[in-house]
């Protein structure tokens, strides 16, 4: 058998490099290790540095979520400092996260993960061509639409932060901005904009408000039946074409998620600390365990990391991020019964490892749990459900269902700033810990915060990508990426394209390679890169 | 992910437009199906031609300069890139990691990063500072972090239409016409700056961030100003203070305590002048431009 090695590249050191390692066997996934190949030193180079060095170096962690990055170093450093944030700069940070996300929407759909529509392997369905005219990169009309109509979102985070990415417009006490009307007439028309020319009539093929109704996985079904303009929506095309080719089944993974909740409301959180966060945030966080179909909150103090099988020198022990030292291994040997990857295995205390994502997000939405204000939707929880657990295809749907709620929740930041109000007021520096969190598109983020001497202790990133890609922990329990491929068909082994699918439904941060090898012989089938 | 808000042209266009192959791109490329690995050993053996490599991110040496901890199919990205160097017409670097060797060259510099022609603001850098693309160019840089992606797109237009050799490049291998003029060049706050007049805390609709807030726009090369960032504004405009980050000391000062977004001065006076000012001079102008300055220079100016 002929090695297939599809894409193999010396570039791309924005979202790192992952690779995943998946043995088959008759047809099916049998073994998988996800292994994180560059090691970037953010935490080490962190230390002793000013405390709002986060502020600058963080949000260039990553290309695409740079506002996430900098909401939680800014609220980290609220907490820390016991800051006062006026109600403005709440709105005006939330605003920034909002934008970015419904930036990252149509750029992960079209540019990511739609383009494996057009895989030959799906030829003989009867969506193929239009999947080819529609998705095809860089030609395909949806494609073309969709990449260049997702800057427009992210003009309004430059009204607001100067640029994206890469803007630190949010500091301990508020923002640095202080927008004028024309600022807020102009970001309303970009959101306009973008409803007018892609969101509707491109996306859903409906107004917002008739997509709105949709409560349950039947109110969706009967959506796209009700009429063509529905069914041939990019939405309404994509869920009939991932149900005729079985997107919706394989990709489980650990059946337990986690959200830290996100967007604080304007009222509710002018006075950060970390114990409070939780009865402060719109979209609520949680666990979700789906064997048990319980909800509960979810609170920074149960997070966990192991570093057994990853290449830094730090015991055995399960600890809590703010006890990591992040001492790397002088040699990173791979070797897939002892250590073979950069990331933790990040873990729960009680439920152990849980999946980040918009999935997890909109799972926790469905639960009863937390305050009576905050937002509530059971639609994707319905789905998940009637559909008997997580898949590809639902992954994909809990996406892009965020964008509708985060385009109101941008009007409302739109609405509610006080032009003439406070946007900062100024903080006093100390000493402290501190830990900030927010939802970037891909899932849960956080950072921890440990200033001592009016400088940098310890400061720890975790990732959405922290709990998905990470390898097995101090038990042996693989992460939820590992997890999920397990069991994946394999219908031709040397173009091993459903392995690519289950990968990139979870949005990783990571450039991502997969290797597919034959459990029996160890001999290599295929190799390419995903995301 | 900057590089995909570029407009005229537009990333999609520029590969429909100006007939420009992107042989391999780590988010957007797509040839799955065809054997890529296979295709980068012919660019190295000079099999398939290959015009422009674009690099992103820092040459990571470490551990004890093997690249180990960068690897990509079992081979340290580094080797790749040696290799590649060697066939390309031309050589660009794109971004603070990949001119100079960005935050992660920063102090403790944990993975011996550097740049593809500069560590820092010396010459040298992975590639060493004689190297010469195939076309005769040394590596052109196109730093900021991140940079603008009108930077990217504009230099890849001048190669694909025939125009590069119009190009000039500044002893740190920068296109001239972008990092000729300063930042500060079409700020909106620049009358502020001319009468002295501070902003002295965030959250203001008045004043220039240069003399409280740390700002480097009077110091830094780029065209931020003149062009604008996701075609409506800019970092000062809105009122973020300049970070330098289009040259090779970015991040300044190493982020140490006391450094991030405050002006360092010595006796009230700014360390570092707007370029080309003397001290002397420099103090004379102050003192001129306190007595002259407005009213209204000191009021509310970017009203709702």
């Amino acid at each position: 058998m002929t090695i297939k090695t599809l894409d193999i590249s010396p570039v791309g050191r924005v979202e790192g490099d992952l690779d995943v390692r998946v043995e088959i066997d008759d047809g099916q996934v049998v073994n998988a290790w996800t292994h994180a190949e560059l090691f970037r030193g953010f935490e080490v180079i962190l230390r002793g540095k000013d405390p709002q060095a986060g502020l600058i170096v963080t949000p260039r962690v990553c290309g695409i979520c740079g506002a996430s990055h900098l909401t939680s170093a800014a609220w980290a450093l609220d907490t820390a400092w016991g800051t006062e944030v006026p109600r403005n700069a709440i709105l005006a940070r939330n605003l920034g996260q909002i934008v970015e996300t419904i930036q990252s929407i149509p750029r992960y759909f079209y540019g990511l993960f739609a383009i494996d529509l057009t895989n030959k392997k799906y030829q003989h369905s009867p969506f193929y061509e239009e999947a080819c005219r529609r998705f095809a990169a860089f030609t395909g009309k949806s494609y073309e639409i969709g990449i260049t109509i997702s800057s427009k979102p992210v003009e309004i985070y430059a009204l607001f932060g100067g640029q994206w990415p890469h803007s630190s417009y949010m500091v301990p006490g508020g923002v640095m901005c202080a927008p004028t009307l024309t600022d807020v007439t102009r970001a309303w028309s970009i959101l306009e904009y973008f409803r007018t020319n892609w969101l509707e009539p491109v996306w859903l093929g409906c107004s917002l408000e008739r997509y709105e109704q949709i409560k349950t996985y039947d109110d969706f079904m009967a959506w796209i039946d009700e009429n063509p303009n529905h069914a041939n929506s990019d939405l309404g095309f994509y869920w009939r074409m991932g149900l005729e080719i079985g997107l919706d089944k394989y990709g489980v993974g650990v059946g337990k998620f986690v959200t830290w909740g996100y967007l604080p409301h304007e009222d509710r959180y002018q006075k950060p600390t970390i114990e409070g966060r939780n009865a402060a945030t719109i979209m609520k966080s949680g666990v979700y365990n789906s064997f048990t179909d319980t909800h509960v909150l979810m609170d920074q103090s149960f997070t966990r990391e192991n570093t057994i099988r990853s290449w830094y020198d730090e015991g055995t022990a399960d600890v809590h991020p703010f006890d990591r030292t992040t001492k790397p291994s002088q040699k990173n040997t791979k070797d897939f019964d002892k250590a073979y990857s950069w990331s933790s295995a990040v873990s729960h205390e009680q439920f152990g490892r849980l999946e980040a994502g918009p999935l997890a997000r909109q799972l926790v939405a469905g639960g009863e749990h937390g305050e009576s204000w905050q937002h509530q939707d059971g639609f994707i929880l319905d789905a998940f459900k009637q559909m008997g657990g997580a898949n590809i295809h639902i992954r994909q749907l809990a996406r892009v269902h965020e964008i509708v709620k985060l385009y109101r929740q941008a009007e409302h930041c739109l609405r509610e700033f006080k032009l003439n109000d406070p946007w900062y007021i100024k903080p006093q520096e100390k000493d402290g810990r501190g830990w900030g969190a927010t939802e970037a598109s891909r899932g849960a983020l956080c950072h921890w915060v440990d200033i001592e001497g009016g400088k940098i202790k310890n400061y720890q990133i975790m990732a959405p990508s922290t709990w998905n890609i990470g390898p097995r922990d101090g038990e042996g329990c693989k992460g939820p990426i590992e997890e999920a491929l397990v069991g994946t068909p394999i219908f031709d082994p040397t173009d091993p394209v459903e392995v690519g699918h289950v990968a990139r439904s979870f949005d990783s941060c990571l450039v991502c390679t997969v290797h597919a090898h034959d459990a029996k012989t160890g001999e290599e089938l295929a190799r390419f890169r995903t995301a | 992910m900057s590089f995909l808000n570029a407009e005229e042209p537009t990333a999609c266009d520029l590969i429909a437009d100006f007939g420009i192959n992107i042989l391999w791109h780590p988010s957007l490329g797509l040839e799955l199906g065809t054997n890529l690995q296979n295709m980068l050993w012919d660019c190295i053996s000079g099999k398939i031609p290959l015009d422009i490599l674009v690099f992103e991110g820092s040459v990571i040496n470490a551990p004890n300069g093997t690249g180990e901890w960068n690897r990509f199919a079992d081979r340290p990205m580094k080797d790749w890139l040696n290799d590649l160097s060697k066939v390309a017409n031309f050589v660009v670097a794109v971004g603070d990691c990949a001119t100079w060797g960005g935050i992660p060259a920063m102090s403790p510099n944990p993975t011996e990063s550097e740049g593809l022609q500069f560590l820092k603001r010396t010459k040298g850098g992975f590639l060493g500072k004689d190297f010469h693309s195939l076309s005769g160019l040394p590596v052109i840089n196109i730093p900021g972090c991140p940079a603008h992606p009108d930077w990217i797109t504009q230099i890849l237009v001048a190669i694909a239409t025939g125009r590069i050799s119009d190009i000039s490049l500044d002893e740190l291998h920068r296109p001239e016409t972008f990092f000729k003029s300063f930042t500060q060049t079409g700020c909106t706050r620049n009358v502020h700056f001319a009468y002295k007049a501070s902003t002295a805390e965030f959250g203001q609709r008045k004043g220039c961030l240069f003399y409280d807030l740390g700002c480097r726009g009077p110091m830094t090369h780029s065209s931020c100003n003149r062009i604008l960032w996701n075609r409506v504004s800019s970092k000062t405009r809105a009122g973020m203070p300049c970070l330098g980050c289009t040259e090779p000391e970015f991040p300044f000062y190493d982020l140490k305590p006391g450094t991030v977004f405050k002006t360092q001065t010595v006796m009230g006076v700014p360390k570092e002048l707007p370029t080309g000012v003397n001290k002397k001079d420099y103090a004379l102008l102050t003192m001129v431009a306190k007595d002259s300055i407005p009213a209204w220079a000191e009021e509310d100016f970017f009203t709702v």
